[in-house]
């Protein structure tokens, strides 16, 4: 079938399902279904044929021609947003129902339509002032999401520094596309490489885009908003709505000119987003910022590979450029699997217990098997180890640097700082995944609520074993997925040769098939000789003491505390404490809280700047008639003077 | 890989997989014995390891009652793992039985599951001595993970390529020096050795990786144990390898200059264990980072060796 067909009856579906959203939740579900298949199609036919889908209509909106393109890279990301726009839409049935939210579930679904048809349109639409409005839909349908529960003020205020970063963002936006506009003469977009006037305009894309990908230092919003949202919609700002930042940059790398630091400041940008992202990831304790602080890890990984490409592409050295860039493409869509997958998971968490806070919950897997193992996958699959999916797309992107370093180039002194800054963040991250799973999962539970939990339904369970099976299926056949890649990749640089599925990568796939067998096999066979030789249940060996309690275990703290002492120069951890006092103390403790950073100290004394600022200038406005002639007036003055000056030779 | 299997690959699969399984176990051993002999005891047999781990594969097993089957999974993952890193190692000119562009990042992403896997048993337990057993492995082993990646960025900056098998078949040239002090201080704090770690205290509160295998007992505790050893021989040979021009040796020559290597570092560890104490938790990445700086200093040697 036409792409075209499908998109349209893609389309067609989340406008009815926005209109169905508000009363029938089953109705909703059915269209969004049908709207996210039919897209996935489209994006799926285009991704595995040859040939760009193009439609140049002869409706006017503001002034311009509607022109829609779907090409590789902008299919590459569709399909995540389809993938994810149906799972969450599947999840919320259960997680976000008419049940316990009466009042914001018909909101929440006729958002979260609005939601993935408007990221749709933007990776569809190519007229810089087209994808401005949708771009701005995209935000405003984000907002309302993540404000579904404004009840809480917490909630009220992630939602308003969400608002204001994104702005901010989009303001570049509006100045990079008018002067794109202006320099070109036309709204269009397309490959302008040939233009090497616009080169300096990619700083302000980078600034827009990086924004909304949450690259460190302009993540400050991100955990705010992405921990406080309803877990459906954390899951799809963590695993989409960013990678919408990552597709602008990606997008306007390979169309317009790069100045020659581009590729030198995206890489260092990538290489600090991943190894601070993951950081201050490790030093929560409130799972959904810790999963909000990997998403930035994430955006460093994809950007370090992106960075790459760019270096490769200005030096002419296809061969690891390309291998660097489809690593990036392919953990876009690996992160995409997971981190919605970690998102879920902490949402069944939360519903169970009602708290996201780590070191109040431990010992689920006696009562939620599903969510512990569903977890327990995407926990592998995030810390990138192998046998699943985040290694192979990190593998690419490390396979890429190394043959940077190896031939010895100018590139190759981006390239050492990255793979080791990788290598470390990777260490971290299965630090950091370590504490998430053992604090939530494993021991002894450390509340009543933690006690109490219960299993998730199967509305909640399904999306979760669909995303686990595409991570396994990512893992091991990842030659399966190399076509769309390189489509997407031959989308981004045309003069790259079309590449063929890299030998080392076919050799990854059948280790990771033969390791996952290794593996499952050797638990089997431990299990059953354990079985055999007999089996004893016994308290926890602690140092013989023999009423170990559920509040000696290790907590999120003491877990993460050797690392958070070596990145404290960032971290800036707080605590207050209060140590054992006299012979027979009764209370002790300490409360730790790992601040946001850059918010807290960069942001916050900029805003409260401005904000007094504001309020100083707003003396002057008070109402006393006399007093404002008497500003004409001296404007009146001010002017003629100035104009008087000018005037005189 | 491909193509069809011959007597001659399976010899070859036989013979690999006797030496990384049925070895591995004689170097504590070794170790044990260097000790006894610098104090002036009789020390436990050689071959001490292989009884125990008879004997704890026909023993029945004690689980903590808050432990899930991952529990036992842990372990089987983590031995996988291990193990199949060390099938990526080459031994000398016999090759490794499998490599491919790239293979030294499965090599170290295998030994990183493995720690994820150990650590994820050791919370099992939801014990506190385990919970701070697995914090430290973790976090000493980001510097850890720091120094490895670029230990081999100065074998691939030296050789031009990105395989074990062709990293490590010359010798590190210039730099081998230092890039043998780095790799044996991870080796050290990747096997648990002092001054990292004393395989030997009975206080939980100074350990890493023992505090967190407390728990195990049975058939679990040996296929740990067993995996540790795989693990030491691994890195053994790995620093060997990295030194000596293994790849260029003759065939006949190769596995005898290669088991000297692994028992003269054997013997190294011992010595090392006999005249120094365990650092204080301080002092560790203190000590991490220098060997990161050792084979950072390797990766310049390597870049200006190729140059002039």
């Amino acid at each position: 079938m036409n792409p075209g067909t499908l998109l349209l009856a893609s389309a067609a579906s989340f406008v009815a399902s926005i209109v169905a959203g508000n009363r029938y939740a089953r109705a909703w579900l059915t269209l969004t279904l049908t709207g996210v298949f039919a897209g996935l199609s489209a994006a799926l036919i285009v991704l595995l044929g040859t040939t760009d889908w193009e439609w140049r209509s002869t409706l006017i909106v503001g002034g311009q021609l509607v022109f829609l393109r779907l090409d590789g890279l902008s299919a590459l990301f569709l399909v995540l947003v389809s993938v994810v726009g149906g799972a969450g839409a599947v999840y919320a049935h259960e997680y976000w129902s008419e049940d316990d939210y009466p009042t914001s579930a018909p909101r929440g679904r006729m958002w979260w339509s609005g939601l993935v048809l408007s990221m749709g349109l933007v990776l569809t639409i190519v007229n810089g002032l087209h994808f401005l409005i949708a771009w701005e839909s995209f935000a405003i349908c984000a907002y309302f999401l993540i404000t579904l529960d404004r009840q809480r003020r917490a909630v009220r205020a992630a939602g308003w520094l969400y608002l204001a970063a994104s702005h901010a963002g989009t303001v570049a936006l509006f100045a990079f596309f008018a002067s794109l506009a202006a320099r070109t003469g036309s709204w269009e977009l397309g490959p302008l490489r040939d233009h090497a006037s616009l080169a300096p305009l990619f700083w302000l894309a980078l600034f827009g885009f990086g924004v909304k990908a949450g690259v460190f230092p302009l993540h400050f919003w991100l955990p705010d908003a992405h921990a406080n949202a309803p877990s459906h919609v954390s899951a799809v700002m963590s695993a989409v709505a960013i990678k919408m930042g990552i597709y602008g940059i990606v997008r306007f790398s390979g169309w317009l000119p790069m100045p020659a630091a581009a590729g030198w400041v995206v890489i260092a940008l990538g290489a600090t987003s991943a190894l601070l992202g993951i950081a201050f990831a490790f030093a929560q304790d409130d799972v959904k910022r810790l999963l909000a602080y990997c998403s930035v890890e994430n955006v460093g990984v994809i950007m370090i590979g992106l960075g790459g490409a760019m270096l490769a592409a200005a030096h002419g050295h296809a061969s690891w450029g390309l291998l660097a860039l489809s690593g990036a493409l392919l953990h876009v869509w690996n992160h995409g699997a997971f981190k919605a997958l970690l998102f879920f998971g902490a949402g069944s968490v939360l519903h169970a217990t009602g708290t996201r806070t780590m070191s109040r919950l431990g010992g689920l897997w006696r009562t939620m098997p599903w969510t512990t193992g569903m977890f327990a996958i995407g926990a592998v699959a995030v810390s990138g180890l192998p046998p699943l999916n985040g290694f192979v797309s990190e593998w690419l992107v490390y396979l890429g640097l190394l043959d940077a370093v190896v031939s010895k180039g100018p590139a190759a002194w981006a390239a050492m700082p990255a793979i080791i800054m990788l290598a470390m963040a990777g260490a971290l991250a299965l630090a950091s995944f370590t504490k998430a799973g053992a604090l939530i999962f494993l021991g002894s539970p450390r509340t009543q609520a933690a006690a109490a939990a219960h299993e998730s339904g199967r509305w909640m369970r399904l999306p979760m074993l669909t995303l686990a099976a595409l991570c396994i299926a990512l893992a091991l056949v990842p030659v399966l997925f190399w076509p769309a890649v390189a489509r997407a990749v031959n989308a981004w640089d045309t003069s790259w040769p079309p590449a063929a599925v890299p030998n080392s990568l076919t050799s990854i796939g059948r280790t990771q098939v033969a390791l996952a067998l290794a593996a499952v096999a050797a638990t089997f066979l431990l299990l059953h000789k354990v079985r055999t030789n007999g089996l004893r249940r016994g308290l926890t060996w602690d140092c013989a003491y023999a009423a170990p309690t559920a509040h000696m275990q290790y907590s999120s703290g003491s877990f993460a505390g050797i690392v958070v002492g070596w990145f404290a120069w960032i971290l800036r951890p707080q605590g207050i404490v209060r140590r054992p006092r006299g012979l027979l103390p009764l209370k002790a403790f300490r409360i730790g809280h790992n601040p946001e950073t850059v918010l807290e100290l960069v942001i916050g004394p900029v805003s409260r700047v401005i904000v007094q600022a504001s309020r100083t200038a707003s003396r002057l406005q008070h109402g006393n008639l006399q007093a404002y002639i008497l500003y004409v007036i001296a404007a009146l003055v001010a002017l003629g003077s100035v104009a008087w000056l000018a005037g005189t030779p | 890989m491909a193509g069809g299997y011959t007597v001659n690959d399976l010899i070859r699969l036989l013979l690999h997989v006797a030496w990384w399984l049925l070895l591995a176990p004689l170097l504590p051993g070794i170790i044990n014995r260097v000790k006894s002999w610098v104090a002036g005891r009789r020390g436990p047999p050689i071959l001490q390891l292989y009884f125990d781990l008879a004997r704890l594969w026909k023993k029945s097993v004690v689980m903590s009652t808050l432990a899930s089957p991952a529990f036992i999974a842990g372990p089987a993952v983590a031995w996988v793992a291990v193990v199949g890193a060390a099938m990526l190692v080459p031994l000398g000119p016999a090759g490794a039985l499998l490599h491919f562009r790239g293979d030294v990042l499965l090599m170290l992403y295998l030994l990183a599951l493995a720690r994820f896997a150990t650590a994820w048993a050791a919370m099992e337990t939801g014990s506190a001595f385990e919970g701070m057993g697995a914090a430290r492995e973790v976090s000493y082993a980001i510097l850890a993970e720091a120094a490895m990646v670029a230990a081999m960025l100065s074998l691939s900056i030296e050789t031009g390529t990105v395989s074990l098998t062709t990293m490590l078949a010359p010798s590190a040239g210039a730099g081998a020096v230092l890039l043998a002090a780095g790799l044996f201080t991870v080796l050290l704090a990747e096997n648990c050795r002092v001054p990292f770690d004393d395989p030997n205290t009975h206080l939980e509160l100074t350990m890493i990786h023992e505090v967190m295998v407390l728990d195990h007992s049975g058939p679990p505790l040996a296929v740990i144990l067993h995996g540790a050893s795989v693990k030491l021989l691994l890195f053994s040979v790995l620093l060997v390898q990295a030194v000596l021009p293994m790849g260029e040796l003759s065939p006949t020559a190769a596995p005898g200059v290669l088991l000297v290597g692994v028992f003269t570092v054997a013997v190294g560890v011992g010595l090392v264990e006999s005249f120094l104490a365990r650092f204080s938790f301080r002092r560790v990445p203190l000590l991490l980072t220098t060997a990161f700086l050792l084979c950072i200093f390797a990766v310049l040697v390597a870049w200006k060796g190729g140059a002039a």
